[in-house]
């Protein structure tokens, strides 16, 4: 019987001990390593360093954003609302109250947090599409909020501008440091990620996407986790807002518009839903894309990614990640450094059938 | 109030409302009977008003008002066949991101083709101008702008008003073809399998009864009132390929208030929310938020919707 | 691995005795539009015991147990579990007290493991409705996953643990949900046809398990059309038709009672 389970395949919740735990903080600094020395080897794939700062943000939010998608099954619309309020949070304070960051942290976080319970308390009532449609009208009822009645503070449509450099305790925020405070952000929003993903808090979650009805017939309050998994992800969203701004101190309104919600969509699936690595993988991509790749095909890359994206859903519906597990299968090759083969979506897809 | 600002504001709250009207019919009549809200549908309406701008422009607008509708339904069916057919199976939320996948490609190939620019929309000599309204049509001055233009005797009004005749056609085009379409499912075969399919799925499939085979039909009628609504709304509203996104939100938010997968529901929460954005067209900071406030206010009392039904896709 | 636990069963739930009703619903009425689909049913279950529900189509059963665990809000009526009223308690919170369901469709965590399946009704059991616990690894050496493979040892699906649910049969993925029913700790098990689409074998094996769950003293209400499943398992029956009780009483008592057979044979005269 023993033999059975070590021959068994790893799962994300899988068996005890120390390998796991050795194997974790291997893939961990493997990671960690990659993401930190990204502003020095972007650079050699047509890059800049600024890039590889972005690139923080938009991964941070989609790291979050597959706790709810990949892991929950709820597809939100609407967080543009979390990610844009933070920026617009960050904006004012550093704007009129102080340039010091960690106020305009804690400000971000606590402000996202009542937009959260609020959105989240209207939209989670029902189930896939509901929640699709009412995330997207109350995201897009702050936008036009934002232009309109709170245009005093938002700068309406000229957006948020601001003179002052970010600073933190006192030493300005720029640059490089900017980007290793993202990318400490974002190995930690990782890792953090990952230990829930093996929780029985995660398992809870993923039962969620697995059959709802079943759970809540199993004793379990739906609602609350479905209610927990939004707020965390919506965090997750605000700290990637804030540190846009921090990176540039300027608030576009198109923070808050549905097409910032739309693109965490596309970078998610594209890199593979539910997998955590694969949306980061996702999000370096689609900033790959809009910002070097756009320079050799033009105008038309939005079109091309948007046939990308399409294509993934059809025929590729674990993103780069499930690609990635072909290939590995195809070459006969264990997956590097022990890390748990890249789990895809795992629906009744042809891979499985 | 002003009899006649009140009559306009009436007017322009129907006319809002018969756009949203024809896209949220199309929405809820595609969600009602397969099941899944249709991110694309916003897309079908920007390649109907382009489809009619460019036919307008070439031959004439009438074909356009032929063709446009025509090609929108072959258009859905195709859609439905070539791409929705293979997601029946597939979880919701996929189902969710192909619609939207497609929207985000059509809204570019668009911007790719005819620029990401308002492109004007040359009315027919026969619907520009303007439309008389009167009580007394000796008050109406005697120059041929007004002398000439349609007119229509209306009891209460002061004098005469003037309203944008093309309007006026939306709104009667409207009325017509969600006559049509309540028509159609009330009194044919094709539109009780379908009504039926709307309420219970699974008891037709017990009956033996193959909705599916009637699905692209469907699609392809929802394809074709948002056909019906670009050659005749493209004029109103805009023609940029970035309008049928700007348009598909609160349409999502009519069907939503009017209860998912209700006929009745969209046509009234249309006309309800054209009537809030008519009436509060003065104050421009609520306007903008107006048709949302509505949406939580009606999700808090009736968390269906004003004609949702237990047990529709919880 | 090989540490098997019998899965404990509580004993001595809040001072109801052996024998004792667990299970006392009065008067109850749900109306569907011009349907009353439920006239007035009064009904005890008896702690301990297997009590089958029959009654032809269109009787009302499934209606019955639905509002047993909140699916449907009955009109009028009181429903007492262990003496405390469970009438407008949200599902979870009936569950959570002690009642667990199997649907006719046996509803599992497909994409996922058996253990994982089994593992969070255990959590549900020991952490409540709700609990944030997003630090500990859920791995072998947690209590939960320790009792959900001693549970699918219990019922015999220890082998196949580590796959995914869907692949089960039909009869398998009913042990299944059986499994998640002990590991919630059910004092009070529905089961809405549980046999349903089976083959007479996998049938048999699904009686002879309820059989050994009855065993750790787990009370169920069973509705069932396959009176062989009836008549090997229950002590009590109670005949529900067009929505109200027609008979009540022991197997033996139902079977010869006219009324059930007029009913069941429905305006032969």
């Amino acid at each position: 019987m023993s033999t059975e389970t070590a021959s068994a395949p790893v799962r994300a919740a899988g068996n005890a001990g120390v390998k796991t735990f050795g194997r974790e903080i291997t893939f961990m600094m493997i990671f960690s390593a990659i993401v930190l020395t990204m502003p020095f080897w972007i650079t050699l794939i047509g890059g800049y360093q600024g890039l590889a700062t972005k690139i923080m943000v938009w991964a941070i939010f989609a790291v979050g954003f597959d706790i709810l998608l990949g892991f929950t099954g709820l597809l939100s619309f609407g967080h543009a609302a979390f990610f844009g309020g933070a920026a617009y949070i960050t904006g004012v304070v550093f704007r009129d109250y102080t340039s010091e960051i960690i106020v305009a942290f804690l400000a971000s976080q606590v402000g996202v947090m009542i937009l959260a319970v609020i959105i989240g308390f209207l939209s989670i009532r029902r189930t896939g599409i509901y929640f699709s449609i009412l995330t997207l009208a109350f995201a897009s009822m702050l936008f036009a909020a934002a232009l309109a009645i709170f245009a005093p503070f938002t700068g309406g449509y000229d957006g948020l501008t601001m003179r002052t450099t970010p600073s933190l305790f006192g030493m300005p925020m720029q640059g490089l440091s900017v980007f290793y405070m993202g990318a400490f952000m974002l190995i930690f929003g990782f890792a953090v990620a990952r230990t829930l993903k093996n929780s029985a808090f995660g398992l809870m979650l993923r039962s969620i996407k697995e059959n709802p009805m079943r759970l809540e017939y199993t004793g379990v309050n739906v609602w609350a986790y479905k209610m927990a998994a939004f707020i965390i992800s919506a965090h997750f969203a605000a700290v990637a807002g804030f540190l846009m701004v921090v990176y540039e101190p300027y608030v576009a309104t198109k923070f808050l518009h549905w097409s910032t919600s739309g693109e965490v969509v596309i970078m998610s699936v594209i890199g593979g839903v539910g997998t955590l690595l694969g949306p980061i993988i996702g999000a370096a991509f689609l900033m790959y894309f809009e910002n070097v790749v756009q320079s050799f095909i033009g105008e038309q890359w939005k079109l091309v990614l948007g046939l990308i994206f399409v294509l993934v859903v059809i025929f590729l519906p674990g993103g780069f990640m499930q690609l990635g597990s072909m290939i590995w299968k195809a070459t006969g090759q264990k997956a590097f450094g022990g890390a748990p083969p890249p789990e895809g979506p795992r629906k009744h897809d042809s891979e499985r059938e | 109030m002003d009899m006649n600002a009140l009559f306009l504001q009436l007017l322009t709250g129907l006319q809002l409302g018969a756009i949203y009207a024809l896209i949220a019919l199309g929405l809820t009549l595609i969600f009602g009977t397969l099941g899944f809200v249709n991110f694309a549908h916003g897309a079908l309406y920007v390649i109907a008003i382009y489809a009619a701008v460019t036919i307008g422009a070439n031959t004439s607008f009438v074909a356009a008002i032929v063709l446009v509708p025509l090609l929108l339904f072959l258009i859905g069916v195709v859609f439905e066949r070539g791409l929705i057919r293979h997601f029946y199976t597939r979880p919701h939320t996929d189902q969710i991101l192909i619609t939207f996948g497609i929207a985000i490609v059509v809204e570019e190939l668009m911007k790719w083709w005819f620029g990401a620019n308002n492109i004007p929309f040359n009315l027919p000599e026969w619907g520009s101008g303007l439309m008389v309204f009167y009580s007394d049509w000796s008050t109406v001055p005697p120059v041929p702008v007004f002398q000439d233009a349609p007119s229509l005797w209306v009891p209460f009004i002061d004098g005469f008003v003037t309203y944008q005749f093309w309007r006026v056609i939306l709104i009667v085009v409207a009325l017509i073809t969600v006559g049509a379409l309540f028509a159609l499912l009330q009194f044919t075969r094709f539109g009780l399998v379908v009504r039926a399919g709307m309420r219970d799925p699974e008891m037709l499939r017990f009956l033996g009864i193959n909705i599916s085979q009637k699905f692209a039909i469907v699609v392809g009628m929802g394809a074709a009132i948002a056909g019906v609504a670009g050659v005749f709304g493209g004029p109103v509203t805009q023609v940029t390929p970035g309008v049928g996104m700007a348009l598909l939100v609160p349409s999502f938010l009519v069907v939503v208030i009017g209860g998912m997968g209700s006929l009745t529901g969209a046509l009234v929460a249309a006309i309800l929310i054209g009537m809030a954005l008519s009436f509060t067209a003065e104050i421009a900071d609520l306007q903008q938020i107006v048709i949302y406030l509505i949406a939580v206010v009606v999700l808090l009392v009736r968390p269906r919707g004003l004609f949702g039904k237990k047990g529709v896709f919880e | 691995m090989a540490q098997v636990q019998t899965a404990e069963m509580e004993t001595g739930h809040r001072g109801v005795a052996p024998g004792a009703p667990i299970l006392e619903v009065a008067g109850l009425n749900k109306r569907f539009g011009g349907l009353q689909a439920i006239n007035n049913v009064s009904l005890n279950v008896a702690k301990g015991s297997i009590h089958a529900i029959i009654g032809p189509n269109g009787a009302g059963k499934s209606t019955f147990l639905n509002c047993m665990i909140g699916l449907i809000e009955p009109d009028t009526g009181e429903v007492n579990f262990e003496g405390r009223s469970i009438k407008g308690l949200t599902p979870h919170r009936i569950i959570q007290r002690g009642i667990a369901r199997v649907f006719q469709t046996p509803q599992i965590f497909p994409v996922m493991s058996l253990v994982d399946n089994v593992t969070i009704a255990a959590l549900a059991k020991r952490d409540g409705e709700f609990k944030f616990n997003p630090i500990k690894p859920l791995n072998g050496a947690n209590s939960a996953r320790q009792e959900a493979e001693a549970i699918l040892e219990q019922v015999g699906l220890a082998d196949q643990r580590h796959g995914d649910a869907e692949h089960l049969s039909r009869g398998d993925k009913r042990r299944l949900e059986l499994a998640i029913c002990i590991a919630a700790h059910a004092k009070l098990l529905l089961l809405d046809e549980p046999t349903a689409g089976m083959s007479r074998h996998d049938t048999n094996r699904t009686i002879d398990l309820l059989k050994t769950i009855s065993e750790t003293g787990m009370t169920k209400v069973i509705i069932e059309h396959d009176m062989h499943v009836v008549f090997s398992l229950a002590q009590r029956v109670t005949v529900l038709a067009q929505g109200t009780v027609i008979a009540d009483g022991t197997p033996e008592e139902v079977r010869v009672n006219p009324k059930v057979k007029e009913a069941y044979l429905g305006g032969a005269h």
